[in-house]
């Protein structure tokens, strides 16, 4: 049983280190998009399809805000590709700046306070 | 003008007198909010309602005279809403106590404890099944702490599963809530389950609710398969491993009308062909096998509480094994190799039926089954043909009593059926069994942090006559933190003798029975605590349980003090099982899932007048399971390490030594890549490459008098590796 101790203890080390997450990664793009969601079930759609973009490596999808926020690999997909994959599952994809993404953000999670974060996080 | 036209619309409900109000309802449970389907939404005072749709949301047209909405569904508690304007809304529902129909929603974790059930459950979802991608129900345990997954012989390839330390019939085995392979599938049933076809699988321990039955001594574990008005338009996945297995699996949805009528088709095939023998006595390791299942049901929902689903399942599989020159079609004689045959038929249909009243206080629910199963079979030189017939049919009444849902009381009655026709050494055994029965469950929740819950049933056996079944649970959350269970419950068993024993014919002594059926009665007990903390931002789950199972009657299987015979008796002294187990769940880094676990099992009976511990049951067991997946679930990796610990081998000899095996490890590995439409696996079980030494005792004279297959408490297989692919195609919301 000492064995489980030790690779516990290890396994706790380690989450120590790399505990700390990295934000936005180098020769990464970033593009927001303002959207026409209007249930948690096109959320999951959209994620779904989405992810699976060329390039793709971060994607956070909101209905409530109704906003995506998709970080991809520079050079492997463009702005203009990724707005045609959204719409292709007949969804509008308009684009806006990282600053009307936050301000949105802001405001929703203001209002619906009880919603937006809570479950968002566990669907992430 | 476009444009123009959309104001309009726009405009035009708020013009009218009845306008729409749309939402989206959840359900709150233990991970979270999730989109909750089949709500009832309705007017106060009226029966104007809808339900919620399958992503949550609903729509409901507004008078002006309306104003209080309310929600309700089963198992959560009701909502009233105050409705002043015409803005979307989200309503949450609190899960109520857990009433066996609860729908299931797939979570993204893999496997979790619940909080809420006053039964402690784990659950094993969607998620979880995808770790251990091989093959049957069977295999769905191996990344689980508390099921233990053994074979059950050295040449049938039958398993077994052990909770609490204790064999897998003494545990209640159900599909869709509705008992299922018990009798003559005790032995092979595990593997009627195709894994791709489950959709998540919940493990309670302990004594279970009466609802379900007098049986369910050590817990009880129940199979939810896919559903037809799932989102699933068609998936198929076929598979393949190195020991020269061929699995194929596929399903489809089919919506006549809309969502309210659905149908499922579903089919599995699979093929083992390929002689493997590594350990080179003679025998193949795995049987050549062959099955093929096909299953249609349907599911009728009306969308205001009404649902009606029905199916029916048939299977065919031939097993072959025994000495790898034995073929099929060979006759079982001295002069032709040793082999064994089990040829099984199976047909299987069910029926059930729910409906909640608008009032959304009261709900009645019918369940039935019925199955026919045949069984032609060899063993050596000793034929077993049976067949059994059975029934089983509840109906359920549940009521709130109050309308705050403080007191609810589930009542009803129900009817098993079971008929048996067993042929072996000359001996047609003919019996019936027919037990109608009746049940009252009453469940207090005076607070969210406290649920007690008694249940009691009496049933009235053609065979043993009027028994009553006792349970109780308790559930109370100590703070934030802490949650408390106990549990105790009497439960009854009909040992159905030679059916659920008939693997030990691969051994050369003859089997002895006084009864050819008999009851066995048990009574449980068991305490749990769970507590969750947040380390590191993360969740962190202890749970730490004990569970003791004290048998007043049992049949004991005696293979140690008898050179000529296996002996089935009934028990004459003491017979219990302790069982202690903790586990930890957290995530050490982020998308790291960890899984530690470790039981204790000290299981003894009394085997002709001697308390012995249980024979080849390991002392005590130990788990690690981590599962990563990369950023979006485009990777998925699994690992999994099983500590097994010693134990006892039964043996007659004169000498009164007992035998031991040793404390063995086993590991399996898999990794998944998803795609868009498709995933594939890649996978490897037991990797250590551990296998028994001589798991069959005079294998070089299967004839003869030392011939013994039975004595098998590790693997047989060495390291094995399987390759898959899954396909999935989702109806467009």
């Amino acid at each position: 049983m000492k064995n489980v101790i030790y690779v516990f203890m290890m396994v706790v080390f380690v989450g120590f280190s790399t505990n700390q997450a990295s934000a936005q990664k180098k020769g990464n793009e970033v593009v927001y998009f303002k959207s026409s969601m209007d249930c948690g079930n096109c959320e999951k759609t959209i994620t779904e399809y989405v992810k699976f973009e060329k390039g793709v490596k971060e994607l956070k999808v909101d209905h409530v805000s109704n906003t995506i926020r998709i970080e991809y690999k520079k050079g492997k997909n463009s702005e203009e590709g990724l707005a045609k994959a959204i719409e292709k599952k007949g969804y509008t994809a308009k684009k806006i700046t990282h600053d009307q993404y936050e301000k949105i953000i802001a405001e929703t999670s203001d209002n619906e306070h009880e919603h937006g974060n809570e479950v968002h996080k566990e669907r992430k | 003008m476009k444009n123009y036209i959309l104001y309009l619309l726009l405009l035009f409900p708020i013009l009218s007198n009845s306008q729409t109000l749309k939402g989206e309802v959840f359900g709150n449970d233990d991970t979270g909010k999730q989109p909750l389907p089949g709500v009832n939404i309705f007017w106060q005072g009226t029966n104007d309602g809808v339900a919620s749709k399958g992503d949550g949301t609903f729509e409901i047209t507004k008078s002006s005279s309306q104003q209080i909405l309310v929600f309700s569904f089963v198992g959560y508690e009701q909502k009233v809403v105050h409705i002043n304007n015409l803005k979307p809304i989200e309503v949450t529902l609190e899960p109520n106590l857990q009433i066996e129909e609860v729908t299931v929603i797939k979570k993204n974790r893999g496997a979790y404890l619940s909080v809420i059930n006053p039964i402690q459950s784990e659950k094993i979802t969607g998620a979880e099944l995808h770790k251990a991608a091989c093959c049957n129900l069977a295999e769905s345990f191996e990344t689980n702490p508390s099921v233990d997954v053994s074979y059950s012989d050295a040449v049938t390839g039958a398993k077994q599963i052990r909770l609490l330390g204790l064999e897998g019939t003494y545990s209640l085995l159900q599909i869709e809530n509705m008992p299922n392979l018990r009798g003559l599938a005790t032995t092979f049933g595990l593997t009627y389950i195709p894994g791709p076809w489950l959709e998540s699988i919940q493990v309670s321990k302990g004594a279970a609710s009466v609802l379900n039955g007098y049986d369910a001594i050590a817990g009880q574990i129940n199979a939810e398969l896919k559903k037809p008005d799932s989102d699933e338009k068609l998936f198929l996945n076929t598979y393949a491993n190195s020991h020269g297995r061929f699995e194929f699996n596929g399903n489809t949805n089919i919506r006549i009308i809309d969502k309210k009528l659905t149908t499922g088709i579903f089919v599995h095939a699979s093929n083992l062909s390929k002689i493997t023998d590594d350990n080179g006595d003679g025998f193949l390791d795995t049987p050549l096998t062959k099955q093929f299942q096909l299953q249609n049901r349907w599911k009728y929902n009306n969308q205001k509480g009404h649902t009606v689903q029905a199916g029916i399942n048939i299977l065919f599989e031939d097993r072959l094994g025994g000495q790898t020159g034995f073929e099929r079609g060979m006759n079982p004689s001295l002069s032709n190799p040793y082999g064994i045959n089990i040829k099984t038929n199976r047909i299987d249909a069910f029926f059930k039926t729910g409906y909640v009243f608008p009032n959304a206080r009261t709900a009645i629910a019918l369940l039935s089954n019925i199955s026919y199963h045949e069984t032609n079979s060899f063993y050596g030189l000793t034929d077993f043909d049976a067949d059994e017939t059975r029934f089983y049919g509840s109906a359920v009444l549940t009521r709130d009593l109050d309308v705050a849902g403080i007191h609810s009381l589930n009542t009803g009655f129900s009817f098993v059926y079971d008929d048996f026709n067993e042929n072996l050494y000359w001996n047609n055994i003919l019996r019936t069994e027919k037990v109608p029965g009746i049940f009252a469950e009453y469940t207090l929740k005076p607070s969210e942090n406290l649920t007690l819950m008694t249940g009691i049933r009496a049933d009235f056996h053609n065979m043993f006559g009027t028994f009553i079944t006792p349970r109780m649970h308790f559930r109370y959350k100590m703070g934030e933190h802490v949650t408390l269970r106990t549990s105790a419950g009497k439960g009854y068993r009909t040992a159905n003798v030679l059916s659920e024993n008939i693997y030990l014919l691969a051994n050369s002594r003859p089997l002895l029975w006084q009864d050819d059926v008999m009851q066995e009665k048990a009574w449980n007990y068991g305490i749990t605590l769970v507590q969750h903390y947040t380390l590191l931002d993360r969740d962190l789950q202890l749970n730490a349980e004990y569970y003791r199972t004290d048998f007043q009657t049992q049949l004991i299987v005696d293979r140690e003090t008898s050179a000529d015979n296996i002996i089935f008796a009934p028990l004459d002294g003491k017979s219990y099982a302790n069982s202690l187990q903790f586990d930890i769940r957290w995530q050490p880094v982020k998308r790291l899932d960890m899984l530690l676990a470790y039981r204790i099992n000290d299981v003894k009976q009394t085997i002709g007048g001697k308390l012995l511990e249980k024979p080849l049951t390991s002392r005590y067991k130990g788990l690690i399971n981590f599962n990563y997946t990369t950023n979006l679930k485009k990777w998925m990796f699994d690992y999994t390490v099983q500590f097994n610990g010693g134990g006892r081998i039964p043996d007659y000899n004169v000498s009164n030594i007992s035998k031991e095996f040793s404390p063995y490890t086993i590991m399996n590995a898999q990794v998944t890549k998803y795609f868009r439409y498709w995933n594939v696996y890649l996978g490897a079980e037991n990797l250590t490459n551990f296998k028994q030494d001589n798991p069959i005792e005079g294998a070089d004279n299967p004839f003869g008098s030392q011939f013994d297959a039975i004595n098998v408490w590790g693997p047989i297989n060495g390291i094995k590796i399987y390759l898959g692919l899954r396909f999935k195609l989702d109806y467009k919301e």
